[in-house]
Protein backbone atom coordinates (compact mmCIF):
# COMPACT_ATOMS: atom_id res chain seq x y z
CA UNK A 1 0.00 0.00 0.00
CA UNK A 2 2.74 2.46 0.91
CA UNK A 3 4.45 3.59 -2.25
CA UNK A 4 7.24 5.36 -0.36
CA UNK A 5 6.18 8.65 -1.82
CA UNK A 6 6.65 7.54 -5.44
CA UNK A 7 3.65 8.89 -7.31
CA UNK A 8 4.37 6.95 -10.51
CA UNK A 9 4.40 3.72 -8.55
CA UNK A 10 1.16 4.71 -6.84
CA UNK A 11 -0.51 5.34 -10.20
CA UNK A 12 0.71 2.03 -11.54
CA UNK A 13 -0.92 0.18 -8.65
CA UNK A 14 -3.88 2.47 -8.10
CA UNK A 15 -6.46 -0.09 -9.15
CA UNK A 16 -5.25 -2.42 -6.43
CA UNK A 17 -5.03 -0.01 -3.50
CA UNK A 18 -5.81 -2.24 -0.58
CA UNK A 19 -6.34 -2.25 3.12
CA UNK A 20 -5.76 -5.67 4.59
CA UNK A 21 -6.49 -7.47 1.36
CA UNK A 22 -9.79 -5.71 0.78
CA UNK A 23 -9.94 -3.59 -2.33
CA UNK A 24 -11.39 -0.21 -1.56
CA UNK A 25 -14.55 0.68 -3.41
CA UNK A 26 -13.65 4.33 -3.57
CA UNK A 27 -10.48 3.77 -5.52
CA UNK A 28 -12.00 1.26 -7.91
CA UNK A 29 -13.61 4.07 -9.88
CA UNK A 30 -10.23 5.61 -10.65
CA UNK A 31 -8.62 2.69 -12.43
CA UNK A 32 -5.22 3.40 -13.81
CA UNK A 33 -4.72 0.79 -16.48
CA UNK A 34 -1.07 1.56 -16.89
CA UNK A 35 1.61 3.98 -15.88
CA UNK A 36 0.94 7.46 -17.18
CA UNK A 37 -1.84 6.39 -19.52
CA UNK A 38 -2.12 9.65 -21.36
CA UNK A 39 1.55 9.54 -22.23
CA UNK A 40 2.07 5.86 -22.71
CA UNK A 41 -0.86 5.15 -24.97
CA UNK A 42 0.12 7.64 -27.66
CA UNK A 43 3.67 6.35 -27.39
CA UNK A 44 2.47 2.82 -27.97
CA UNK A 45 0.22 3.90 -30.82
CA UNK A 46 2.96 5.94 -32.40
CA UNK A 47 5.30 2.97 -32.31
CA UNK A 48 3.09 1.01 -34.69
CA UNK A 49 2.26 3.78 -37.13
CA UNK A 50 3.40 3.23 -40.70
CA UNK A 51 6.24 5.49 -41.72
CA UNK A 52 4.17 7.73 -43.97
CA UNK A 53 1.66 8.28 -41.14
CA UNK A 54 4.43 9.27 -38.77
CA UNK A 55 5.44 11.91 -41.23
CA UNK A 56 1.91 13.32 -41.26
CA UNK A 57 1.69 13.35 -37.47
CA UNK A 58 5.01 15.05 -37.10
CA UNK A 59 3.69 18.12 -38.86
CA UNK A 60 0.32 18.28 -37.13
CA UNK A 61 1.38 17.52 -33.58
CA UNK A 62 4.52 19.55 -33.19
CA UNK A 63 2.60 22.63 -32.12
CA UNK A 64 4.90 24.47 -29.78
CA UNK A 65 8.22 22.89 -30.46
CA UNK A 66 9.16 26.27 -31.77
CA UNK A 67 9.24 28.68 -28.90
CA UNK A 68 11.53 30.67 -26.62
CA UNK A 69 11.81 30.23 -22.88
CA UNK A 70 14.56 31.81 -20.85
CA UNK A 71 15.62 31.82 -17.19
CA UNK A 72 18.30 33.81 -15.41
CA UNK A 73 19.50 34.39 -11.89
CA UNK A 74 18.98 37.88 -10.54
CA UNK A 75 19.52 39.47 -7.14
CA UNK A 76 16.55 37.88 -5.36
CA UNK A 77 16.48 34.48 -7.08
CA UNK A 78 15.38 33.41 -10.54
CA UNK A 79 13.40 35.19 -13.22
CA UNK A 80 11.92 32.93 -15.87
CA UNK A 81 9.88 33.84 -18.94
CA UNK A 82 8.31 32.41 -22.06
CA UNK A 83 6.58 33.75 -25.13
CA UNK A 84 2.91 32.90 -25.71
CA UNK A 85 2.86 31.61 -29.30
CA UNK A 86 1.98 28.04 -30.29
CA UNK A 87 2.56 27.06 -33.91
CA UNK A 88 1.85 24.18 -36.25
CA UNK A 89 4.16 24.38 -39.21
CA UNK A 90 3.92 27.93 -40.44
CA UNK A 91 0.55 28.58 -38.79
CA UNK A 92 0.03 30.33 -35.49
CA UNK A 93 -2.58 28.20 -33.71
CA UNK A 94 -2.68 29.88 -30.32
CA UNK A 95 -1.38 33.16 -29.00
CA UNK A 96 -1.96 32.74 -25.27
CA UNK A 97 -0.05 29.55 -24.50
CA UNK A 98 1.34 29.27 -20.96
CA UNK A 99 4.80 27.75 -21.22
CA UNK A 100 6.04 28.71 -17.77
CA UNK A 101 4.29 26.42 -15.31
CA UNK A 102 4.57 26.57 -11.51
CA UNK A 103 5.20 23.09 -10.11
CA UNK A 104 5.23 23.81 -6.40
CA UNK A 105 5.73 26.76 -4.08
CA UNK A 106 9.40 27.18 -5.07
CA UNK A 107 9.84 25.58 -8.49
CA UNK A 108 8.83 26.27 -12.08
CA UNK A 109 9.05 24.34 -15.33
CA UNK A 110 9.46 26.25 -18.59
CA UNK A 111 8.62 24.03 -21.53
CA UNK A 112 9.65 23.86 -25.10
CA UNK A 113 8.51 20.94 -27.19
CA UNK A 114 5.28 19.15 -28.03
CA UNK A 115 2.65 20.69 -25.77
CA UNK A 116 0.69 17.50 -25.05
CA UNK A 117 3.77 15.80 -23.66
CA UNK A 118 5.13 18.91 -22.01
CA UNK A 119 1.93 19.76 -20.17
CA UNK A 120 1.49 16.16 -19.08
CA UNK A 121 5.05 16.02 -17.77
CA UNK A 122 4.42 19.24 -15.84
CA UNK A 123 1.18 17.81 -14.43
CA UNK A 124 2.79 14.53 -13.35
CA UNK A 125 5.68 16.44 -11.83
CA UNK A 126 3.34 18.66 -9.83
CA UNK A 127 1.37 15.71 -8.48
CA UNK A 128 4.58 13.79 -7.73
CA UNK A 129 6.02 16.57 -5.57
CA UNK A 130 2.74 17.05 -3.75
CA UNK A 131 2.31 13.33 -3.17
CA UNK A 132 5.81 12.98 -1.76
CA UNK A 133 5.27 15.85 0.67
CA UNK A 134 1.87 14.61 1.78
CA UNK A 135 2.79 10.97 2.18
CA UNK A 136 6.35 11.24 3.50
CA UNK A 137 5.76 14.39 5.58
CA UNK A 138 8.72 16.23 4.09
CA UNK A 139 9.56 18.09 0.90
CA UNK A 140 11.24 16.12 -1.86
CA UNK A 141 14.91 17.04 -2.03
CA UNK A 142 16.28 19.09 -4.92
CA UNK A 143 18.08 16.02 -6.27
CA UNK A 144 14.86 14.00 -5.94
CA UNK A 145 12.95 16.60 -7.94
CA UNK A 146 15.59 16.63 -10.66
CA UNK A 147 15.57 12.84 -10.94
CA UNK A 148 11.78 12.69 -11.13
CA UNK A 149 11.85 15.04 -14.09
CA UNK A 150 14.69 13.02 -15.67
CA UNK A 151 12.59 9.85 -15.46
CA UNK A 152 9.62 11.54 -17.13
CA UNK A 153 11.74 12.92 -19.96
CA UNK A 154 13.38 9.54 -20.48
CA UNK A 155 9.93 7.87 -20.54
CA UNK A 156 9.08 10.23 -23.36
CA UNK A 157 12.09 9.15 -25.45
CA UNK A 158 10.15 7.08 -28.04
CA UNK A 159 8.07 10.14 -28.90
CA UNK A 160 11.17 12.30 -29.08
CA UNK A 161 12.94 9.81 -31.38
CA UNK A 162 10.06 9.85 -33.82
CA UNK A 163 10.13 13.60 -33.96
CA UNK A 164 6.60 14.03 -32.71
CA UNK A 165 6.93 14.68 -29.01
CA UNK A 166 10.31 15.90 -27.83
CA UNK A 167 10.26 17.98 -24.65
CA UNK A 168 13.27 20.07 -23.64
CA UNK A 169 12.43 21.99 -20.48
CA UNK A 170 14.18 24.37 -18.17
CA UNK A 171 13.58 23.60 -14.51
CA UNK A 172 14.22 26.41 -12.05
CA UNK A 173 13.82 26.44 -8.30
CA UNK A 174 14.77 28.26 -5.17
CA UNK A 175 16.20 26.17 -2.33
CA UNK A 176 14.41 27.78 0.64
CA UNK A 177 16.70 26.39 3.32
CA UNK A 178 19.64 28.29 1.94
CA UNK A 179 21.36 30.85 4.16
CA UNK A 180 19.62 34.20 3.72
CA UNK A 181 22.77 35.87 2.45
CA UNK A 182 23.13 33.33 -0.37
CA UNK A 183 21.05 33.38 -3.55
CA UNK A 184 19.30 29.99 -3.49
CA UNK A 185 18.09 30.20 -7.09
CA UNK A 186 19.09 27.28 -9.32
CA UNK A 187 18.52 26.70 -13.04
CA UNK A 188 18.66 23.26 -14.66
CA UNK A 189 18.69 22.42 -18.32
CA UNK A 190 17.68 18.99 -19.65
CA UNK A 191 18.44 17.09 -22.82
CA UNK A 192 15.96 14.76 -24.55
CA UNK A 193 17.39 11.73 -22.72
CA UNK A 194 16.73 13.22 -19.31
CA UNK A 195 20.25 14.25 -18.37
CA UNK A 196 20.27 17.46 -16.37
CA UNK A 197 22.91 20.13 -16.10
CA UNK A 198 22.98 23.06 -13.77
CA UNK A 199 23.36 26.35 -15.56
CA UNK A 200 24.77 28.75 -13.07
CA UNK A 201 23.62 32.09 -14.43
CA UNK A 202 21.14 31.56 -17.25
CA UNK A 203 19.51 29.04 -19.58
CA UNK A 204 17.37 29.30 -22.67
CA UNK A 205 15.74 26.75 -24.94
CA UNK A 206 13.39 26.57 -27.92
CA UNK A 207 13.89 27.66 -31.50
CA UNK A 208 14.39 31.31 -30.56
CA UNK A 209 17.06 30.51 -27.99
CA UNK A 210 19.85 30.45 -30.56
CA UNK A 211 19.37 34.17 -31.12
CA UNK A 212 19.69 35.17 -27.49
CA UNK A 213 22.12 32.74 -25.89
CA UNK A 214 25.07 34.82 -27.04
CA UNK A 215 23.39 38.00 -25.82
CA UNK A 216 22.92 36.45 -22.39
CA UNK A 217 26.55 35.46 -22.27
CA UNK A 218 27.61 38.97 -23.31
CA UNK A 219 25.37 40.66 -20.71
CA UNK A 220 26.48 38.34 -17.95
CA UNK A 221 30.16 38.78 -18.73
CA UNK A 222 30.45 42.38 -19.88
CA UNK A 223 27.10 44.04 -19.18
CA UNK A 224 26.93 47.24 -17.14
CA UNK A 225 25.20 45.28 -14.38
CA UNK A 226 25.81 41.55 -14.16
CA UNK A 227 22.63 39.46 -14.39
CA UNK A 228 23.01 38.27 -10.81
CA UNK A 229 23.24 41.83 -9.50
CA UNK A 230 20.09 43.08 -11.24
CA UNK A 231 17.03 43.99 -9.22
CA UNK A 232 13.58 42.76 -10.24
CA UNK A 233 12.83 45.64 -12.59
CA UNK A 234 16.22 45.50 -14.34
CA UNK A 235 15.91 41.73 -14.70
CA UNK A 236 12.37 42.03 -16.07
CA UNK A 237 13.36 44.67 -18.60
CA UNK A 238 16.31 42.52 -19.68
CA UNK A 239 14.25 39.36 -20.09
CA UNK A 240 11.55 41.23 -22.05
CA UNK A 241 14.22 42.64 -24.37
CA UNK A 242 15.62 39.14 -24.85
CA UNK A 243 12.23 37.74 -25.82
CA UNK A 244 11.71 40.68 -28.11
CA UNK A 245 15.04 39.93 -29.78
CA UNK A 246 14.13 36.26 -30.19
CA UNK A 247 10.78 37.17 -31.72
CA UNK A 248 12.51 39.48 -34.19
CA UNK A 249 14.47 36.57 -35.72
CA UNK A 250 12.33 33.52 -34.90
CA UNK A 251 8.92 33.35 -36.54
CA UNK A 252 7.71 30.86 -33.95
CA UNK A 253 8.34 33.22 -31.04
CA UNK A 254 5.88 35.99 -30.30
CA UNK A 255 6.76 39.35 -28.88
CA UNK A 256 4.54 41.70 -26.93
CA UNK A 257 1.19 41.97 -28.72
CA UNK A 258 0.21 45.57 -27.98
CA UNK A 259 -3.03 45.39 -29.96
CA UNK A 260 -4.41 42.44 -27.99
CA UNK A 261 -2.42 43.27 -24.85
CA UNK A 262 -0.86 39.83 -24.69
CA UNK A 263 2.30 39.85 -22.62
CA UNK A 264 4.89 37.11 -22.27
CA UNK A 265 4.60 35.01 -19.12
CA UNK A 266 7.18 36.17 -16.60
CA UNK A 267 7.59 34.65 -13.12
CA UNK A 268 10.05 35.12 -10.31
CA UNK A 269 11.14 32.45 -7.84
CA UNK A 270 12.51 33.88 -4.63
CA UNK A 271 12.82 32.96 -0.97
CA UNK A 272 9.12 33.86 -0.70
CA UNK A 273 8.00 31.52 -3.47
CA UNK A 274 6.80 31.74 -7.05
CA UNK A 275 5.24 34.99 -8.18
CA UNK A 276 3.68 35.86 -11.53
CA UNK A 277 4.51 39.38 -12.64
CA UNK A 278 1.36 41.30 -13.44
CA UNK A 279 0.51 42.72 -16.85
CA UNK A 280 0.54 46.17 -15.27
CA UNK A 281 4.12 45.75 -14.08
CA UNK A 282 5.16 44.25 -17.44
CA UNK A 283 3.55 47.19 -19.21
CA UNK A 284 5.61 49.61 -17.10
CA UNK A 285 8.74 47.61 -17.85
CA UNK A 286 7.95 47.63 -21.57
CA UNK A 287 7.75 51.41 -21.42
CA UNK A 288 11.30 51.35 -20.06
CA UNK A 289 12.47 48.56 -22.34
CA UNK A 290 11.61 50.13 -25.67
CA UNK B 1 -19.91 -17.22 14.12
CA UNK B 2 -22.48 -15.23 12.15
CA UNK B 3 -24.89 -18.19 12.31
CA UNK B 4 -24.77 -17.79 16.08
CA UNK B 5 -26.09 -14.23 16.50
CA UNK B 6 -25.67 -14.02 20.25
CA UNK B 7 -21.99 -14.93 20.14
CA UNK B 8 -21.39 -12.53 17.28
CA UNK B 9 -23.02 -9.63 19.12
CA UNK B 10 -21.06 -10.51 22.24
CA UNK B 11 -17.83 -10.60 20.30
CA UNK B 12 -18.58 -7.21 18.75
CA UNK B 13 -19.34 -5.78 22.16
CA UNK B 14 -16.07 -7.16 23.55
CA UNK B 15 -14.24 -5.64 20.63
CA UNK B 16 -15.90 -2.25 21.16
CA UNK B 17 -14.99 -2.34 24.86
CA UNK B 18 -11.40 -3.19 24.03
CA UNK B 19 -11.08 -0.39 21.46
CA UNK B 20 -12.67 2.18 23.76
CA UNK B 21 -10.31 1.22 26.57
CA UNK B 22 -7.38 1.74 24.22
CA UNK B 23 -8.70 5.09 22.98
CA UNK B 24 -9.56 6.52 26.39
CA UNK B 25 -6.16 8.04 27.26
CA UNK B 26 -5.66 9.50 23.78
CA UNK B 27 -4.74 13.17 23.48
CA UNK B 28 -7.90 14.93 22.17
CA UNK B 29 -8.01 16.95 18.95
CA UNK B 30 -9.94 20.16 18.40
CA UNK B 31 -11.04 21.56 15.05
CA UNK B 32 -12.25 25.16 14.78
CA UNK B 33 -12.99 27.55 11.97
CA UNK B 34 -11.29 30.94 12.08
CA UNK B 35 -11.50 34.06 9.96
CA UNK B 36 -9.31 32.78 7.08
CA UNK B 37 -9.90 29.04 7.26
CA UNK B 38 -9.81 26.22 9.77
CA UNK B 39 -7.54 25.05 12.56
CA UNK B 40 -6.71 21.62 13.99
CA UNK B 41 -4.93 21.49 17.35
CA UNK B 42 -3.67 18.83 19.70
CA UNK B 43 -0.79 18.28 22.12
CA UNK B 44 1.54 15.47 21.18
CA UNK B 45 4.68 13.85 22.48
CA UNK B 46 6.90 13.34 19.46
CA UNK B 47 4.84 11.74 16.71
CA UNK B 48 3.07 14.06 14.29
CA UNK B 49 -0.72 13.88 14.58
CA UNK B 50 -2.00 16.51 12.16
CA UNK B 51 -1.60 15.82 8.46
CA UNK B 52 -2.26 17.31 5.04
CA UNK B 53 -4.46 15.05 2.90
CA UNK B 54 -5.07 17.28 -0.08
CA UNK B 55 -5.19 20.93 -1.10
CA UNK B 56 -8.15 21.76 1.14
CA UNK B 57 -8.38 18.72 3.39
CA UNK B 58 -6.51 17.94 6.61
CA UNK B 59 -6.65 15.03 9.02
CA UNK B 60 -5.97 14.19 12.63
CA UNK B 61 -6.66 11.07 14.68
CA UNK B 62 -6.26 9.39 18.02
CA UNK B 63 -5.51 5.72 18.40
CA UNK B 64 -2.75 3.29 17.55
CA UNK B 65 0.02 4.98 15.55
CA UNK B 66 0.25 2.08 13.07
CA UNK B 67 -3.49 2.25 12.33
CA UNK B 68 -3.39 6.02 12.00
CA UNK B 69 -0.52 5.75 9.52
CA UNK B 70 -2.16 3.00 7.48
CA UNK B 71 -5.46 4.84 7.13
CA UNK B 72 -3.77 8.19 6.58
CA UNK B 73 -1.89 6.66 3.65
CA UNK B 74 -5.09 5.13 2.27
CA UNK B 75 -6.92 8.43 2.21
CA UNK B 76 -3.88 10.37 0.95
CA UNK B 77 -3.24 7.86 -1.84
CA UNK B 78 -6.87 7.89 -2.89
CA UNK B 79 -7.11 11.67 -2.94
CA UNK B 80 -3.84 11.95 -4.92
CA UNK B 81 -4.92 9.43 -7.56
CA UNK B 82 -8.38 10.94 -7.93
CA UNK B 83 -6.90 14.42 -8.32
CA UNK B 84 -4.56 13.19 -11.05
CA UNK B 85 -7.12 11.10 -12.90
CA UNK B 86 -9.83 13.71 -12.78
CA UNK B 87 -9.14 17.13 -11.28
CA UNK B 88 -8.16 18.56 -7.94
CA UNK B 89 -11.61 20.12 -7.64
CA UNK B 90 -13.19 16.67 -7.77
CA UNK B 91 -11.51 15.53 -4.57
CA UNK B 92 -13.80 16.24 -1.66
CA UNK B 93 -14.25 15.13 1.89
CA UNK B 94 -17.69 13.63 1.32
CA UNK B 95 -16.37 11.17 -1.26
CA UNK B 96 -13.28 10.27 0.73
CA UNK B 97 -15.34 9.70 3.85
CA UNK B 98 -18.22 7.73 2.45
CA UNK B 99 -16.57 5.77 -0.35
CA UNK B 100 -13.18 5.08 1.21
CA UNK B 101 -12.88 5.51 4.96
CA UNK B 102 -16.25 4.76 6.59
CA UNK B 103 -16.73 1.32 5.09
CA UNK B 104 -13.07 0.44 5.70
CA UNK B 105 -13.51 1.26 9.39
CA UNK B 106 -16.81 -0.65 9.58
CA UNK B 107 -15.48 -3.69 7.77
CA UNK B 108 -12.46 -3.98 10.05
CA UNK B 109 -14.57 -3.48 13.15
CA UNK B 110 -17.13 -6.13 12.25
CA UNK B 111 -14.70 -8.73 10.90
CA UNK B 112 -14.18 -10.17 14.32
CA UNK B 113 -11.54 -12.64 13.26
CA UNK B 114 -9.36 -9.89 11.85
CA UNK B 115 -7.60 -7.02 13.53
CA UNK B 116 -9.65 -3.96 14.38
CA UNK B 117 -8.53 -0.42 13.84
CA UNK B 118 -7.97 1.41 17.09
CA UNK B 119 -8.72 4.84 15.80
CA UNK B 120 -11.02 7.83 15.78
CA UNK B 121 -10.45 10.31 12.99
CA UNK B 122 -11.27 13.96 12.49
CA UNK B 123 -11.04 15.44 9.00
CA UNK B 124 -11.62 19.02 7.97
CA UNK B 125 -12.29 20.54 4.59
CA UNK B 126 -12.49 24.22 3.78
CA UNK B 127 -14.91 25.11 1.00
CA UNK B 128 -13.75 26.01 -2.46
CA UNK B 129 -15.80 29.16 -2.83
CA UNK B 130 -18.46 27.64 -0.57
CA UNK B 131 -18.82 29.50 2.70
CA UNK B 132 -18.90 26.45 4.94
CA UNK B 133 -16.19 24.47 6.56
CA UNK B 134 -16.90 20.81 7.16
CA UNK B 135 -15.61 18.75 10.08
CA UNK B 136 -16.08 15.01 9.71
CA UNK B 137 -15.74 12.71 12.70
CA UNK B 138 -15.33 9.00 11.92
CA UNK B 139 -15.67 6.55 14.76
CA UNK B 140 -13.79 3.23 14.90
CA UNK B 141 -17.03 1.42 13.88
CA UNK B 142 -17.46 3.51 10.71
CA UNK B 143 -20.09 5.89 12.05
CA UNK B 144 -19.76 9.33 10.51
CA UNK B 145 -20.78 12.64 12.04
CA UNK B 146 -20.54 15.83 9.99
CA UNK B 147 -20.46 19.22 11.68
CA UNK B 148 -19.89 22.74 10.41
CA UNK B 149 -19.18 24.86 13.48
CA UNK B 150 -16.45 22.76 15.09
CA UNK B 151 -15.21 19.21 15.48
CA UNK B 152 -13.56 17.31 18.31
CA UNK B 153 -12.27 13.83 19.01
CA UNK B 154 -11.58 12.52 22.48
CA UNK B 155 -11.15 9.18 24.20
CA UNK B 156 -14.86 8.70 24.94
CA UNK B 157 -18.19 10.13 23.86
CA UNK B 158 -18.56 11.85 27.24
CA UNK B 159 -15.26 13.64 26.75
CA UNK B 160 -16.29 14.78 23.29
CA UNK B 161 -19.64 16.05 24.61
CA UNK B 162 -17.92 18.03 27.36
CA UNK B 163 -15.51 19.54 24.84
CA UNK B 164 -18.37 20.46 22.50
CA UNK B 165 -20.26 22.04 25.41
CA UNK B 166 -17.22 24.14 26.28
CA UNK B 167 -16.97 25.30 22.67
CA UNK B 168 -20.69 26.09 22.52
CA UNK B 169 -20.45 28.28 25.63
CA UNK B 170 -17.46 30.14 24.20
CA UNK B 171 -19.06 30.49 20.78
CA UNK B 172 -19.08 33.85 19.07
CA UNK B 173 -21.20 34.83 16.08
CA UNK B 174 -18.22 35.90 14.01
CA UNK B 175 -15.34 33.48 13.39
CA UNK B 176 -12.37 34.36 15.62
CA UNK B 177 -8.96 35.39 14.31
CA UNK B 178 -6.26 32.74 14.32
CA UNK B 179 -4.79 33.75 17.68
CA UNK B 180 -8.15 33.60 19.46
CA UNK B 181 -9.00 30.31 17.75
CA UNK B 182 -5.68 28.82 18.91
CA UNK B 183 -6.28 29.88 22.49
CA UNK B 184 -9.85 28.56 22.52
CA UNK B 185 -8.77 25.29 20.89
CA UNK B 186 -6.04 24.79 23.50
CA UNK B 187 -8.49 25.35 26.37
CA UNK B 188 -10.98 22.97 24.79
CA UNK B 189 -8.20 20.42 24.40
CA UNK B 190 -7.40 20.84 28.10
CA UNK B 191 -11.04 20.13 29.00
CA UNK B 192 -10.82 16.85 27.13
CA UNK B 193 -7.42 16.02 28.57
CA UNK B 194 -8.53 16.68 32.13
CA UNK B 195 -11.58 14.43 31.70
CA UNK B 196 -9.56 11.62 30.12
CA UNK B 197 -7.32 11.68 33.22
CA UNK B 198 -10.23 11.74 35.70
CA UNK B 199 -12.15 8.99 33.93
CA UNK B 200 -9.11 6.81 34.28
CA UNK B 201 -9.39 7.10 38.06
CA UNK B 202 -13.13 7.21 38.70
CA UNK B 203 -16.41 8.28 37.14
CA UNK B 204 -16.16 11.95 38.05
CA UNK B 205 -18.19 14.95 37.03
CA UNK B 206 -17.44 16.30 33.57
CA UNK B 207 -17.28 19.89 34.72
CA UNK B 208 -13.81 21.41 34.34
CA UNK B 209 -13.00 24.79 35.90
CA UNK B 210 -10.79 27.46 34.29
CA UNK B 211 -8.19 26.88 37.02
CA UNK B 212 -8.09 23.19 36.17
CA UNK B 213 -7.75 24.03 32.50
CA UNK B 214 -4.72 26.24 33.19
CA UNK B 215 -3.21 23.58 35.42
CA UNK B 216 -3.63 20.86 32.78
CA UNK B 217 -2.06 23.07 30.12
CA UNK B 218 0.94 23.91 32.31
CA UNK B 219 1.47 20.29 33.34
CA UNK B 220 1.02 18.74 29.92
CA UNK B 221 3.23 21.24 28.15
CA UNK B 222 6.16 20.22 30.33
CA UNK B 223 6.48 17.03 28.27
CA UNK B 224 4.22 17.56 25.27
CA UNK B 225 4.20 20.10 22.48
CA UNK B 226 1.29 21.93 20.93
CA UNK B 227 0.77 20.87 17.35
CA UNK B 228 -1.45 23.00 15.15
CA UNK B 229 -2.22 22.82 11.44
CA UNK B 230 -4.27 25.27 9.45
CA UNK B 231 -6.11 25.27 6.16
CA UNK B 232 -5.65 28.89 5.22
CA UNK B 233 -7.74 30.33 2.39
CA UNK B 234 -5.45 33.34 2.18
CA UNK B 235 -2.46 31.22 1.04
CA UNK B 236 -1.77 31.98 -2.61
CA UNK B 237 -1.05 28.51 -4.02
CA UNK B 238 -3.38 25.54 -4.52
CA UNK B 239 -2.26 23.97 -1.26
CA UNK B 240 -3.95 25.65 1.67
CA UNK B 241 -2.47 23.50 4.45
CA UNK B 242 0.47 24.35 6.63
CA UNK B 243 1.66 23.39 10.10
CA UNK B 244 2.22 26.34 12.41
CA UNK B 245 5.80 26.57 13.59
CA UNK B 246 6.86 26.65 17.24
CA UNK B 247 7.45 30.40 17.26
CA UNK B 248 3.98 31.18 15.94
CA UNK B 249 2.35 28.92 18.51
CA UNK B 250 4.44 30.16 21.44
CA UNK B 251 3.84 33.79 20.53
CA UNK B 252 0.08 33.23 20.49
CA UNK B 253 -0.18 31.15 23.63
CA UNK B 254 1.95 33.55 25.70
CA UNK B 255 -0.11 36.54 24.59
Amino acid sequence: MNHKGDFLSLLKHADTLQVDGEQTQGISEVNVPELLPSIKKPIRDAMVLPTQDRQTHSTTLALAEATTVVAMRYKDGIIIAGDRRATAGTSVVHDRAEKVIPIDSHSVLAISGAPAMAFEIARVLKHSFQYFRRSQLQELSVEGKLRTLSRLILDNLPMALQGIGAVIPIFALYAPQTDETVNGGKIYFYDALGAHFENVDFATTGSGSVWIRGVLRYLDRWGETRLEDMDEQQATITILRLLDTASEYDAATSGYNAKAEIFPTVKTITRHGVETLTDKFLNECYAEAT
Amino acid sequence: MRDMPYRWIEAIQDRADYIEDQLKPGSPVVGLPYADGSLLLTVSKGAQKIFEVHDRIALSAIGHPADIERLRMLVTDTASVQAFQSATEDVNLHRLTHYVLAHTFKQAFESIVGEAYIIKMLLVEIGNGAPETQFTHINYDGNVKVQHESGVIGGTEEIETAMQNYLTEAKNDTPPDLDSALQLALKTWAVGRKLSQSFADAEDSNEVSEDEIDEVINTELEEGEIEAGILDNSLSGDTKFRLLNKDEITRTINR
